[in-house]
């Protein structure tokens, strides 16, 4: 901008003498200032019951400050399970830069951490590169991939997309799959794909920031997990019910 | 500014307002907006200078209580007369706690007088008074408001009329009409709620059951067609306007639909409506159902008279109407958004307290080929994804409508023009890839009608202007946009990232061409210089504000006669502050 105020002022410095008279060019505001601004927003935040009869509080938000075209992000998801005597879980909680690639499209990159959040837990940091926006046919994606200090690699797809009823209400089937490039035995991700989980949310707007849903969902492990919980006599998918709300400010 | 009223005007107010007193008539109308108007011979002295006073004070705007900005102590401001070849002196005192200014719209004047912070002056500070003083070179209808920060959409704005040297209104009687969006949210809330969720304001959206009624109309194989390609390029077919209805309240001379605001006229009479579209984000239909009114001046410039049913007046604009209402009856004055999400009435009547009904809005419109009524109507647009491409909308607009003003229409001038390789960047979600002139279609919403409504080619200048060189170069800008991020900007760039002004050598003559790159209507506003519409019409019409349909080409002759630095931007209020904004330097 100050480059811009030289020009004029050069242009006008050619000029005569009188239009020049009382102008303190420097000293000028911008016509039109720059902006930035932020967000918060829990795009999930409810409570799940799932058919194994446990009680789970989950969240997944990201906040936001910049302009359109850079932007700071912070983004985290997890949960609780009630009554495990377990603090919770920390699926992610990642610092990133944003940048304006395509008109639909930013490129992130950034640190995260996973793992418990007890204190002195021992978690899994890692570098995370994402590309987040909306994909044609409106799917809001975020694609990640994430590298830990040993070199594991992830790779995470999160797909949604809000299926329009009315003018306050949607319906929003939802698609998230992770898959390990790497044996990361430490952290149970053996290589291939681990997980699938889709859900389906009924969403009532209350107002555009508050707009509570409920919802179901089927989570599953898959390949060499999969394989490993059943040797474990486990069982590798669940179902549950969720209630919760999507909000912002 | 005074007026002194010959007897016989104090009679017809008399008898017209009966026994209304004083305090009745401030709510029902600002003082410049009484209902008996001005008639032809009225004595307007306005060679003193005028003091305006700037406050932000709370208000009652219909019924509620709200905080706009006021100009001696009204929302919008008073009508400021001026005649044509006197000195005007204004004098702005800032009783704000910010910083303000007034831009004096359409008028030509030195650039120091033109009242943009950072382009012509440096704003008026609080406590401060600024001394405007400028000589009137034209007459017509005008408005003033503030180009500081989003002041505009607090209505800090008015009517400005400039009467012809010999004060000759071409009528027996006229009245202004400034119509304006308020709200009663913080207008920076607003500007947030557009840039973190897209749409926000839309409750207008398409739905399940809307596919559903498409599938049930014309198939699966033809809706998937359509909503595929809308969705492929990740837009709504009903993003009309930004803001609307939804948070705001349309109002006739700061008056709500409840007021009822009313303009008198005796029958026989010729009344002249002049109509200026003050609002910050909204686009307005404006009609008088019964009456036909024929457009004399366009951008306060005298045009041929063309008479219509119904004329869209994009923000910034105004339009000067004669109409002839006949017997005793009332009429409605009635201003639709162009979204139908709302609108504003008043009323034409021989006496206070009547009213004539007031239409239905009429049902939302959809961009593309469904408000088209045939298939692949759709624009020639990609998105910079290139994932998509769209057969032509515009070249069926050719076809003349079912309904015309019966004035010929000749076509604009073809002009070959250029994208910046590799589209404009993630600034344009959108480039129109076959841009075409539209000036000879009503717009979205309008196009079935079934009366008469003006498009930009029924205008024509009711004489030739001074300077009728050829155009010795082109200049070409690109309006593009991205909804999703709320990114609004000239080839791709906010005002913000731009090395410098738009440069334009003094004396010369020279060919804009604009290209909407968008799925938007914007008005583009050039200060200090007028713009004369290239719509094939001899005279060209010269306007100060030209608005561009989605995938529109125009063009428009400038004499860059005007010294400075000048602004140049989309008057949608929430545009220029994302950026769509430049400076245009002449020297």
């Amino acid at each position: 901008m100050r480059k811009l105020n030289t020009v004029i002022s050069l242009m006008l410095a050619g000029m005569s003498a009188p239009l020049l008279a009382g102008h303190a060019e420097e000293h000028w505001p911008e016509p039109v200032k720059p902006y930035r601004t932020g967000q918060v927003l829990f795009d999930r935040l409810e409570v799940a019951r799932t058919d194994n009869d446990d009680d789970l509080i989950v969240w997944d938000m990201l906040a936001w400050y910049g302009g359109d075209r850079n932007r700071v992000y912070f983004k985290s998801e997890g949960e609780n399970q009630r009554d495990d005597g377990e603090p919770s879980e920390l699926e992610s909680a990642e610092v990133l830069a944003s940048r304006l690639i395509a008109p639909f499209w930013e490129l992130q990159g950034g640190l995260g951490t996973r793992g418990s959040m007890a204190s002195g837990a021992d978690r899994e940091n890692y570098l995370v590169f994402s590309l987040f926006g909306l994909a044609p046919y409106r799917f809001e994606m975020d694609n990640s991939i994430t590298i830990n200090e040993e070199g594991d690699i992830t790779a995470n797809l999160e797909a949604e997309y809000d299926l329009r009823l009315s003018q306050v209400s949607y319906l929003q089937p939802r698609l998230e799959v992770s898959a390990a490039l790497t044996d990361a035995d430490a952290y149970d991700r053996p290589s291939g794909f681990n997980d699938l989980r889709v859900g389906l949310r009924y969403r009532h707007e209350l107002s555009r920031e508050f707009a509570p849903y409920l919802g179901v969902y089927w989570s599953r492990a898959l390949g060499n997990k999969a394989d490993r919980i059943r040797a474990q006599g486990g069982d590798e998918s669940t179902l549950g019910v969720v209630v919760g709300v999507r909000m912002w400010f | 500014m005074t007026t002194s009223l010959p007897q016989g005007r104090r009679q017809f107010i008399k008898s017209a307002l009966g026994t209304a007193s004083a305090l009745t008539l401030a709510k029902i109308a600002p003082a410049w907006a009484y209902p008996t108007g001005r008639s032809y011979g009225d004595v307007i002295h306005a060679d003193q200078a005028v003091d305006l006073v700037i406050r932000r004070e709370n208000q009652t705007i219909a019924g509620l209580s709200g905080r706009p900005i006021t100009i001696n102590g009204s929302m919008p401001g008073p009508l400021i007369r001026l005649k044509e070849g006197q000195r005007a002196r204004l004098n702005v005192t800032n009783g704000l706690n910010e910083d303000t200014s007034i831009h004096w719209h359409g008028i030509i004047l030195p650039e120091n007088m033109d009242g943009v912070p950072g382009v012509s002056f440096p704003g008026i500070k609080p406590g401060e008074t600024f001394h405007y003083e400028y000589e009137v070179q034209q007459n017509g209808t005008y408005w003033y408001h503030s180009h500081s920060g989003l002041q505009e959409q607090l209505g800090h704005l008015g009517p400005l009329v400039i009467d012809s040297a010999d004060g000759d209104i071409g009528a027996d009687r006229e009245h202004v009409i400034i119509l304006s969006d308020w709200t009663f949210e913080d207008p920076y809330e607003v500007f947030r709620n557009l840039t973190v969720a897209e749409g926000y304001y839309n409750y207008q959206q398409r739905t399940l059951g809307d596919t559903l009624a498409d599938i049930r109309r014309q198939g699966i194989a033809k809706t998937w067609e359509e909503r595929a390609m809308w969705n492929r390029m990740r837009m709504s077919a009903r993003d009309i306007l930004d803001v609307t209805g939804s948070t705001y309240t349309y109002l006739i001379n700061g008056r709500d639909n409840a007021t009822n605001w009313t303009a008198l006229y005796k029958p026989g009479e010729q009344v002249r409506l002049r109509v200026i579209n003050g609002s910050a984000m909204s686009f307005f239909d404006f009609r008088i159902p019964g009456l036909e009114m024929t457009v004399v001046s366009a951008d306060g410039q005298p045009v041929k008279p063309v008479t219509v049913d119904e004329f869209r007046i994009g923000v910034a604009e105004t339009y000067d109407v004669i109409v002839t209402p006949q017997g005793n009856r009332p009429y409605t004055l009635f201003a639709e958004s162009m979204d139908r999400s709302g609108y504003v009435r008043g009323t034409l009547a021989t006496q206070l307290g009547q009213a004539a009904p007031v239409p239905e809005l009429r049902p939302v419109p959809e961009r593309g080929m469904a408000a088209m009524g045939m298939s692949h109507a759709m624009g020639d647009m990609q998105s910079s994804g290139s994932e998509s491409s769209m057969e032509d909308h515009a070249a069926m607009s050719h076809r003349p409508g079912p309904m015309t003003s019966g004035r010929q229409r000749p076509s604009a001038p073809d002009l070959g023009i250029q994208h910046a390789p590799g589209g404009h960047g993630p600034a344009a979600a959108m480039i129109a890839r076959n841009p075409v002139s539209r000036l000879n279609e009503p717009g979205v919403g309008l196009e079935d009608v079934g009366h008469r409504v003006l498009v930009y080619g029924d205008l024509v200048g009711a004489h030739p202007w001074p300077d009728e060189h050829e155009p010795a170069r082109n200049i070409e800008l690109h309006l593009t946009g991205n909804m999703e991020k709320y990114m609004w900007s000239f080839d791709g760039e906010k005002y913000s990232e731009v090395d410098g002004p738009v440069a334009f050598r003094h004396g010369e003559r020279l060919r804009l061409i604009m290209v909407n790159d968008t799925m938007m209507d914007h008005p583009i506003h050039l200060h200090g210089m007028w713009m004369e519409l290239e719509n094939g019409q001899y005279p060209r019409p010269r306007k100060h504000t030209i608005s561009l349909k989605p995938s529109e080409v125009v063009s428009l002759q400038i004499s860059a006669d005007a010294l400075g630095s000048w602004a140049f931007h989309c008057h949608l209020l929430y545009h220029m502050k994302a950026g769509m904004f430049r400076v245009v330097n002449v020297s």
